[in-house]
């Protein structure tokens, strides 16, 4: 019972592309994605729940990889800030959230883009309450918030489709 | 922050789980979402040996059980809770709490029974201890209390928001081991103790929640007082149910139910008992408040005074009365 666990080998897909990865029980998604994996556009800043900065997909769904172990990912697919762009062309969430300056130091971008990208999938019309709810859980400590929600409704009055 | 090291054992279901939980008794924990077990894990006030996940386990739907209760599963996460439509058809109440846990990413993570087994709080408690010069408090084994200094014990809170809405709607919960199951009252699952809320065993588990279903008018509201209003536990919060006579205007009977203010959720019995029998009107409302201030008397916390929580709580229960008989309807 002392001797810990060692590695343990887990396949997932990030971003389309398939891993196979050992890993030990204690490591978390998002230690294997910063570093095994070198997806450093996924932030970690509380590392307890707090911030948001540390938001992927999995399975379109925000969810925190600080608080995910990388075990319970056997065979998920999962999206990183990285996975949006397709060959260098923004989304267009993206393009409205530098062209609105609801990016400033960029440390919560990841998060707050991704759970705008899974709000916009699942209601094509939210309230400003219903982007503000999808949000609560992202903090920002340069726009004010203000300007992320001014982008989204940027976003909406455009029309835009969210589908890739 | 890293996690310290344990054994990691996946679980299909909650047999398998209490099954493992005896076999490696006391160096081994559940975990449903991980929400409230992995951060305590990072701040060294949680160490299993052993890890059980449950993260991937099958969770069965919401359903109207033969004597008409509402079955819950505890691993039904906070957001199927909140998007469920027979919940919000049988216990509005519940719904509404559980939509103000935390944010959209805990209540997609986190779990109902891991919501009503969450430790209690406080400023000084819930941290890193790792660098630190000051000596260990009660709940970390020393003799100190840091939240209430004069105190010779541990005054942490219990801030969950979704037992106050429980015992407001006379939940009950099935607690089981691998060789045992008996089925509680919610309010028997709380010590009233900082130092150790649940009255739970290292192999005990939840493993059902049921809720009565109401036969007759009602209306309940939930009310959560939070400085920031979202990402937060709250400071205080107020789950009221009043069960009305025919006529409407009568209450039959009342549930007010105050959280994060003591070690374990607080009925306001006297000011129930008050309105019970009695019109809804400003008047009975009014003199509900005054009883439940009369009753309950908050434990500061998170660097709020006893005052200010008093004078919070008159707003937060008069809020929820109104708001709850506004809605009284056929449930
Ligand atoms: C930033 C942040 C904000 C939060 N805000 C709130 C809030 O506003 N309101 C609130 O109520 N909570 C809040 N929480 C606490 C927590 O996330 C939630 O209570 C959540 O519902 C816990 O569920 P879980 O499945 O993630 O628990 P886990 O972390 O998986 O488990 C928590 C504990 O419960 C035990 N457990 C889990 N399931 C069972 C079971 N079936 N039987 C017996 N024991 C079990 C575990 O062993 C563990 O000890 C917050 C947490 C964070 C990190
Ligand atoms: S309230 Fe409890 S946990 Fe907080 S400092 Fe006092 S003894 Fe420690
Ligand atoms: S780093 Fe995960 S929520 Fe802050
Ligand atoms: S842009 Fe700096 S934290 Fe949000």
């Amino acid at each position: 019972m002392k001797k810990k666990q060692g590695r343990q080998l887990i396949e997932l897909a990030v971003n389309g592309e398939a891993y196979e990865l050992a890993e030990e029980p204690q490591v978390t998604l998002l230690e294997v994605l910063r570093n095994d994996l070198e997806l450093t556009g996924t932030k970690e800043s509380c590392g307890t729940g707090e911030c948001g900065a540390c938001t992927v997909l999995i399975d379109g769904e925000p969810v925190l990889s600080c608080l995910t172990l990388a075990l319970d990912c056997r065979d998920l697919d999962i999206l990183t800030i990285e996975g949006l762009a397709k060959g260098g062309d923004l989304t267009h969430v993206q393009e409205i959230f530098l062209e609105r300056g609801a990016v400033q130091c960029g440390f919560c971008t990841p998060g707050v883009v991704l759970a705008t990208t899974a709000l916009l999938k699942a209601t094509s019309r939210p309230t400003d309450y219903e982007i503000k709810k999808a949000l609560e859980g992202h903090l920002c400590r340069c726009t004010g918030y203000n300007k992320i929600v001014e982008a989204i409704d940027k976003v909406l009055t455009d029309g835009y489709l969210v589908n890739e | 922050m890293h996690l310290p090291r344990f054994t990691y054992k996946k679980s299909d279901s909650l047999e398998e789980t209490a099954q493992l939980l005896s076999r490696y008794d006391t160096g081994a924990c559940l975990m449903a979402g991980g929400t409230e077990l992995l951060p305590r894990m990072k701040y060294g006030l949680a160490m299993p040996e052993v890890l059980i996940s449950m993260k991937r386990s099958p969770v069965s739907s919401p359903k109207i059980g033969s004597d008409g209760d509402l079955v819950l599963s505890p691993l039904m996460t906070l957001r199927a809770v909140e998007g469920s439509s027979l919940v919000r058809e049988n216990a509005p109440l519940l719904s509404e709490a559980v939509g103000l846990v935390g944010s959209g990413e805990i209540r997609h993570m986190g779990t109902l029974g891991g919501n009503l087994c969450q430790e209690t709080r406080c400023l000084y408690y819930n941290q890193s201890h790792s660098f630190q010069f000051k000596k260990p408090c009660f709940k970390r084994g020393g003799d100190i209390c840091y939240s209430i200094p004069k105190g010779k014990e541990c005054w942490a809170v219990f801030m969950g928001d979704i037992a106050p809405a429980l015992y407001s709607l006379e939940a009950k919960v099935k607690i089981m081991s691998r060789d045992k199951t008996r089925i509680i009252p919610i309010e028997g699952l709380y010590r009233g103790d900082g130092k150790k809320p649940l009255i739970l065993s290292p192999h005990e588990i939840i493993g059902e929640i049921f809720i009565p279903g109401s036969n007759g008018l009602r209306g309940s509201a939930f009310s959560k007082f939070s400085f920031r209003g979202g990402l937060e536990f709250a400071v205080l919060s107020v789950a009221a149910v009043l069960d009305m006579e025919d006529d409407g205007e009568t209450c039959r009977s009342a549930r007010i139910t105050v959280g994060a203010v003591a070690a374990a959720p607080v009925r306001a019995r006297c000011a129930e008992a008050g309105i019970e029998g009695k019109n809804i009107s400003d008047r009975s409302l009014s003199e509900a408040v005054r009883q439940a201030l009369d009753e309950i008397r908050p434990v500061p916390h998170h660097g709020q005074t006893s005052g200010f929580l008093k004078e919070s709580l008159k707003v937060q229960i008069r809020h929820a009365l109104s708001v709850a008989a506004g809605r009284v309807k056929k449930d």
